[in-house]
């Protein structure tokens, strides 16, 4: 017929009821997996720097234990977070054009520049103030490829000098009080993205970036309790508890404030009924009845809000061992309940038409760009960049220059820095088993 | 001695300058094989886009739902079979209140099969149940401040300064962005250059004095053209405008959209 | 200063200068000279080839046709409407023009009830079945008789 020959395959008709827009009848959302994971990573990097930053910036002495596992999080996420744009784009070759001629209207440009700045300036360089001492003793310590691999990250920088390790804390601790504005504009625009789409009565309002944020930082949290817990687990360590209380404690009352936001727009939306909600209604009922009633509100919010709340009144009624149970099973499923929650926001945007007359109906593929396998890979994959830095960051057999945690032997763990303390000078070849 | 290395200090800066100024034809050579690369077209000259001001309306009393327009649209601008569409025809079906029901007027059905490119079906209910029924061309609307091309975050589309909101697909990334931020649903992305596509009010038969496709086989003149800047005797445009109390679609969004549409009813969205 | 600050330092403006050098290198020539994009850009959507000829075009080999169709109802008509596209013919008459002795009549007169009523509607079921349209009608001049 006319039109150039294509090798677009129609599988099936694409199905759609009441009238959608004759380009909305896709056989695929525009935006599919792909888009569905790139805000959950970059909220869980941005939660998961916000749980650092308790640390240093609130000295939360009791969350030490994972200062450093939760930097490390961050980082192995943020190194992934670009990939399911890129895989998205359709031409992937000219991603450099949104640094070269950005266009600032969109917050879609301001991506490359925030991506860039919290990459390099916030996460890598607090990183680096951190570490940097114990990559000079590393360098020593360690020989080979790995010796040489400290000594670069080091920057040359070797002076671990009474005053030049002060100036590192320093600079870190300006760094965490940077670091916060820096996450929430990192996942804010992101938010952002959506809720600048007026076109879209599901994603464009005012709510939206700080709806976004909220949920980034409850499930950074949960990703840092999910972590720590596993990798304790792994090492056969036993857990700080305090440490682990007080996580909780604070994943708690951040999931408060984002089901009270959440639950604030469900409610202006059922009350005001403007013109789009009939059909939002109806596409909410039928489309994304499993993902949004069960997914996200009850076992992703009601059950870990019963969980970890009857925990915050009744903590010292309930064992180490039933605690641990119910943080554990709470951070899970957290996690699905925000992956659940981007799904909602990214797909169900997109489950009804503009015109608000129709609904359509996807079927999601297996294998391809924008298919399951894809994005199991994607979630999976910072976990293996995450293995490689424990391997390389927090190896129980090299010295940290830190003193054990307060009260606690020789088994117990450390996954963060003691702030503050005094350098311990180790003799060279000391601390290896 | 201070006067014999400050003497020197400045020889040396001289020195360089003179070292950085040599440098740029060559720096400038090289920018121009590397953008040679990237892009490469001749530029001739004729058409001054700042001369021009087009526009389209809909005159929806006109439309009699042959699906020329759409069918033409695909043909001149080699849109891939499938639903993308540039252009489209919506029909609007509303019936008469059941008696006794203290409404005015009964539900509204609307449908676009293909596009209306080949027509359009029996209708959902007996012509007796009828109170209006009519055809909607749809089509880019023009926007004088266009979602799409705010959110562009590469300026890859963009308004051109003869009234038309174009994509270079030579630019486009694909990222899709203007396609969600459209309210009109106008834009659709390529399946085969894997860009985003949209109406160009066939950019490429205007600037050459010829009428978009659509309008030329509209054997009804439910679609009017015309060039604002420089009107003709008789221009239909002008007309139009004089003769024809119009509709934007979805005012309240603020995109200030210049397609107007007359003899459209409160249901067309 | 102290040795972390001076690295930095370096590497900060290390990381703009080659930024800038790649920004300059990498910006497409005539970017910006309309506007927030490349003004090639114009140039080259203007060069795409055209499909449809337009009536004008017709008219300069076919104009006893078009004095003929001008003179009655489907004046307003376009050629390539009932005959298909027409710039393949009018570059190069030896090209034939997709549709020449086509009639696709009901395409616009099949009543239609969201049709508007001044518009000439048959319902083809009912209208002398099993002729052509062509047997009673011509259609470049429909009120006349064969």
């Amino acid at each position: 017929m006319t039109g150039d020959i294509t090798n677009y395959v129609f599988e099936a008709m694409p199905h759609f009821e009441g009238y959608v827009y004759p380009n909305e009848a896709t056989p695929q959302p525009l935006w599919s997996v792909l888009i569905v994971l790139y805000p959950y990573i970059t909220g869980l990097v941005a939660g998961a720097f916000i749980m650092a930053s308790l640390v240093r910036v609130f000295n939360v002495r009791a969350l030490e234990p994972v200062y450093r596992l939760s930097l490390l999080t961050a980082f192995a996420f943020l190194l992934c977070a670009p990939l399911p744009l890129l895989f998205h784009l359709g031409h992937p070759e000219r991603c450099f054009e949104v640094m070269m001629t950005p266009h600032l209207t969109s917050p879609m440009a301001i991506f490359g520049f925030v991506y860039a700045w919290y990459l390099m300036a916030v996460l890598l360089l607090e990183l680096w103030f951190d570490y940097r001492a114990d990559f000079v003793r590393w360098s020593t310590l360690t020989p080979g490829l790995r010796g040489v691999l400290y000594r670069l990250f080091t920057v040359g920088v070797m002076d671990v000098s009474e005053p030049a390790v002060k100036l590192d804390h320093k600079l870190g601790h300006i760094l965490s009080i940077v670091g916060i504005p820096s996450a929430f504009l990192l996942h804010g625009y992101v938010g952002f993205i959506f809720g600048s789409v007026k076109a879209n009565p599901w994603w464009g309002n005012v709510l939206m970036p700080i709806i976004f944020i909220m949920s980034a930082v409850v499930s950074g949290i949960a990703l840092c309790v999910f972590n720590y817990m596993v990798l304790s687990w792994i090492r056969r360590k036993t857990i700080d508890m305090k440490c682990l209380d007080i996580m909780c404690m604070f994943l708690f009352y951040a999931l408060v404030m984002d089901a009270a936001i959440e639950a604030l727009d469900w409610i202006h939306r059922v009350y005001s009924a403007e013109e789009g909600f009939q059909v939002m209604q109806y596409m909410a009922r039928e489309k994304l009845f499993y993902t949004l009633n069960l997914g996200q509100a009850t076992f992703g919010t009601a059950v870990p809000l019963l969980l970890l709340g009857s925990l915050q009144l009744l903590r010292k009624y309930v064992p180490e061992l039933g605690r641990r149970r119910m943080y554990f099973s709470s951070a899970v499923l957290i996690l699905c309940g925000v992956l659940a929650m981007r799904w909602n926001v990214v797909i169900g945007g997109q489950l009804f038409s503009k015109s608000l007359r129709g609904v359509m109906s996807y079927k999601m593929e297996f294998a391809g760009l924008e298919g399951w396998f894809m994005g199991a890979v994607l979630l999976v994959l910072p976990f293996v960049i995450l293995t490689v830095f424990v391997k390389l960051f927090l190896s129980e057999q090299l010295p940290t220059s830190s003193l054990p945690a307060e009260g606690g032997d020789g088994e117990s763990n450390n996954f963060g820095r003691a702030h503050g303390g005094p350098i311990a000078a180790l003799p060279v070849g000391s601390g290896r088993d | 001695m201070s006067k014999q290395v400050s003497r020197r200090n400045l020889l040396g800066k001289i020195g360089a300058a003179l070292a950085g100024v040599a440098t740029l034809p060559l720096a400038r050579t090289a920018k121009a094989a590397v953008q040679k690369v990237l892009v490469s077209t001749p530029a001739p000259k004729g058409y001054d886009p700042t001369r021009h001001k087009w526009v389209m309306a809909i005159d929806a009393n006109r439309c009699i739902g042959c699906g020329l327009c759409a069918e033409a649209c695909k043909t001149e601008n080699h849109v891939p079979d499938g639903p993308f569409y540039r252009t489209w025809i919506e029909r609007y079906v509303i019936t008469k209140p059941k008696p006794g029901s203290g409404a005015s007027r009964g539900e509204t059905f609307v449908d676009c099969p293909n596009g209306g490119m080949h027509g359009f079906p029996e209708l959902p209910v007996p012509k007796s149940e009828i109170q209006h029924s009519f055809f909607v061309p749809k089509l880019c609307n023009l926007c004088e401040h266009s979602a799409c091309v705010q959110v562009c975050p590469v300026g890859a589309t963009f308004d051109s300064p003869d009234g038309a909101v174009l994509i270079d697909p030579k630019y486009c990334i694909g990222c899709g962005f203007c396609i969600q931020a459209c309210p009109y649903g106008c834009r659709f992305l390529n399946p085969v250059t894997k860009t985003a596509e949209k109406c160009t009010l066939c950019y490429h038969r205007i600037t050459r004095g010829l009428k978009p496709a659509c309008v030329e086989v509209c054997p009804t003149q439910a679609r009017v053209f015309g060039d604002l800047k420089n009107p003709v005797p008789d221009d239909p445009i002008q007309q139009f405008y004089q003769n024809n109390k119009v509709q934007a679609l979805k005012p309240h969004l603020g995109t200030d959209p210049r397609v107007f549409y007359a003899g459209i009813d409160k249901e067309v969205r | 200063m102290p040795p972390q600050i001076v690295r930095l330092l370096l590497l900060v403006v290390g990381i703009v200068t080659s930024y800038s050098i790649a920004r300059y290198f990498l910006t497409p020539p005539s970017f910006g000279q309309y506007g927030w994009f490349r003004g090639d850009a114009l140039v080259e959507l203007q060069a795409r080839e055209v499909v449809f000829a337009g009536k004008k075009a017709c008219e300069e080999c076919h104009s006893e046709e078009m004095n003929k169709l001008l003179k009655h109802e489907h004046k307003s008509l376009s050629c390539e409407g009932c005959h298909g596209p027409g710039q393949a013919h009018a570059d190069n008459p030896d090209i034939k023009i997709s549709q020449l002795n086509f009639s696709p009549c009901i395409r616009c007169h099949e009543a239609n009830p969201s049709r508007p009523s001044w518009h000439k509607q048959i319902v083809s079921k009912n209208h002398y079945t099993g002729s052509k349209c062509t047997e009673c009608h011509v259609p470049h001049s429909p009120t006349e008789v064969p």
